[in-house]
């Protein structure tokens, strides 16, 4: 082996050996653990048995779970880059000395927890908050239901992923030039045709990046949903964790999460595909 | 004026506060002229090319094309050719992608657009190339790429900006008579912005020499060498010997220790001398009225080959003397003393 990457070998090691640790290790405890039998109170019994897997698959309410988890994590995911490109794409834009402070400005909230924002959404989307005294002012009698139902779910995720969006669309809009647009529109292409052919086109890695961040984002997060969903919204994320700790039945939260496990490689693995044909 | 193809009325463009980018610039090109703007870095070459192309507004002014005021026109509107200067090709299309671009906005059959992009292509020499990727093409590719795509939309003006700045010396001097050629054979009218006067020279019909945003003299490459308006064009499109003097009653200058008369008479009073390098001779033969002449001693001389250039030291007033080298004929030597002549018509003085 030459010296260059017998070098680098020893430079990954350390960090080989901590993913082994922390990452592969526990991974295979989850996938022994959804083999295990547990007692109906919660206590692991060892053993080996194929039930919990076999009750996933013949229980129709696991596959509606998963159907409904990517439906949600992909609206949420198609409505955060609808909110963020335009604003990825001004901050881009603006001259270098106010970038720095728009980025700033846009990933600020992110100084604020999570779980702070999501009840400041449950307090804006009440049926008392603002959003529906402003709908009641403008005359409408009876404003829609805005929190404890997914409308809830999906308004609060998509303001919080919309800094990892924003972030993830200017980091990838490095192939954007004004001169090409100039040169387009020189060739007689209307400003939207310049955003349809070369903006959007050229763009296409960021908008690929931000998306994925935002559905991994999306199915993994656990407190919004929890809290804006009022129990009434069952997503992967928060059945894991009803089933962790409420039911108290392992072996499904360990199937569970092995089965977010391959919606991310199957994510990732489209990921990587489409970013190999734009390339 | 009014058959003229493109006309430009006391345009002005300002960035803000401070002197304008491009001040009061009125030019008239006529059709099927290859036109230069020619000045330093930042005299407002690109930002009047812009204005032209509708890529940046005019602040005050007017731009007509065959008598229709274009001022206000959106670029897509104004059916002209843009070359960028880093070329603005579309990474993500191939070349024939970047080629049909501009045919494909003019919703032309699949046919047409293929049968042209395949004429634009060939007419730059760049056959069989069109599933390259930009990225995949050499500099010079490029810029052929980036004309074809201007071209093959048959523009009603063709607008360069420094097409040729990112190119090696040779490959340079060649796409400088490709271009010329192309130009000529479409008899397409042209701006062509260079901070190069050799380019200028070599391919305008009509050098506009501008100056801080304002235009300091127009006229074709024979004028602007030869009948300089200004000190600064004569400065800026070549090398030139300066001397500073007074012109006295009689019309003789005396600038120094030397005494010489210009080409052209004008008033007493303060004036400025030019002469190019290669209009000045070391003189062996007894000189006639029609020459100015001084005597000096060469400083240094320095050999380039093709031309040998010295600084001769005129009792104070160093002028620098070029030739043409032959073989045979010694190269002189530092110290000696030699006596300078050169023609009256080729002595430029400028009113201070
Ligand atoms: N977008 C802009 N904003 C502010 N100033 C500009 C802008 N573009 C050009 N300028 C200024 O206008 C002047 C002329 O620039 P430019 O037309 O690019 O010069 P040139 O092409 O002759 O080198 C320069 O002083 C430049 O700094
Ligand atoms: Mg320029």
């Amino acid at each position: 082996m030459p010296i260059a990457s017998r070098l680098a070998l020893a430079l990954l090691l350390p960090a080989l050996l901590v993913n082994l640790a922390v990452f592969l290790v526990p991974m295979g405890n989850l996938a022994l653990l959804s083999f295990q039998q547990a007692s109906a109170g919660g206590a692991l019994l060892g053993g080996f048995t194929f039930a919990t897997w076999a009750k996933m698959f013949g229980d129709v309410f696991y596959a509606e779970l998963v159907l409904d988890s990517v439906t949600i994590a992909l609206s949420i995911t198609a409505l955060t880059l609808l909110c963020a490109y335009p604003i990825a794409l001004f901050i881009y834009r603006t001259p270098e000395r106010w970038k720095n402070l728009l980025i700033v400005a846009c990933v600020s909230p992110l100084l604020v927890s999570a779980v702070v924002r999501t009840y400041g959404w449950m307090v804006i989307l009440g049926d008392g908050g603002l959003v529906a005294s402003i709908l009641r002012g403008l005359g409408m009698v009876k404003p829609p239901r805005m929190v404890f139902n997914t409308t809830g779910v999906v308004i609060g995720l998509v303001e919080i992923l919309m800094p990892y969006m924003i972030l993830a669309l200017i980091a990838g809009f490095g192939r954007l030039n004004a001169s090409l647009e100039e040169a387009a529109a020189s060739l007689g292409a209307r400003p939207f045709t310049v955003f349809r052919r070369i903006v959007v086109p050229l763009t296409l890695p960021g908008i690929m990046l931000g998306c994925l961040l935002a559905f991994v984002l999306a199915v993994s997060s656990f407190i919004t949903p929890k809290l804006l969903g009022g129990g009434r919204v069952f997503l992967l994320a928060t059945e894991i964790y009803d089933q962790a700790i409420v039911t108290l039945n392992w072996p499904v939260a360990a199937a569970l999460s092995l089965v977010v496990l391959v919606i991310f490689g199957i994510a990732l693995l489209l990921y990587g595909r489409l970013s190999r044909a734009i390339a | 004026m009014s058959d003229a193809h493109l006309v430009l009325e006391a345009l002005e463009k300002r960035f803000g506060a401070g002197p304008p980018a491009v001040a009061a610039l009125s030019l008239a090109v006529q059709k099927g002229e290859l036109l230069g703007l020619l000045g330093p870095s930042g005299c407002g070459k690109t930002t009047t090319l812009r204005m032209i192309g509708g890529l940046a507004e005019a602040t005050a002014g007017r731009i007509l094309v065959a008598g229709h005021d274009v001022t206000t026109l959106p670029p897509h509107k104004r059916d002209m050719g843009i070359v960028f200067q880093n070329y603005a090709l579309f990474p993500h299309m191939d070349v024939a992608g970047n080629v049909a671009f501009g045919l494909e906005m003019r919703k032309q059959s699949r046919a047409e657009i293929a049968a042209k992009v395949e004429r634009a292509l060939a007419m730059v020499h760049l056959d069989g190339l069109g599933h390259r990727r930009p990225r995949e093409l050499s500099g010079g590719q490029q810029q052929r790429v980036a004309l074809a795509r201007a071209l093959v939309i048959e523009p009603s003006i063709l607008l360069l900006d420094e097409p040729l700045s990112n190119l090696d010396a040779k490959l340079r001097e060649e796409m400088r008579t490709e271009i010329r050629d192309i130009q000529k054979r479409l008899g397409i009218t042209t701006i062509f912005v260079t901070h190069d006067q050799v380019e200028a020279l070599a391919m305008c019909d009509r050098i506009a020499v501008m100056r801080a945003g304002s235009l300091e003299q127009l006229g074709t490459p024979f004028d602007i060498y030869e009948s300089p308006a200004t000190p600064f064009v004569a400065d800026f499109v070549g090398r030139i010997n300066r001397l500073d003097g007074a012109r006295d009653g009689d019309g003789d200058i005396l600038a120094g220790p030397l005494r010489l008369r210009a080409a052209k008479p004008g008033p007493a009073g303060r004036v400025t001398v030019m002469m190019r390098p290669h209009r000045l001779h070391i003189a062996t033969d007894a000189i006639g009225p029609e020459w100015n002449s001084a005597a000096g001693t060469i400083r240094r001389a320095t050999y380039v080959g093709d031309v040998l250039a010295c600084e001769v030291d005129c009792a104070g007033a160093m002028l620098t003397v070029e030739r043409h080298t032959h073989p045979g004929q010694p190269i002189p030597r530092e110290g000696e003393a030699v006596n300078l002549a050169w023609r009256v018509s080729d002595t430029l003085a400028f009113d201070a």
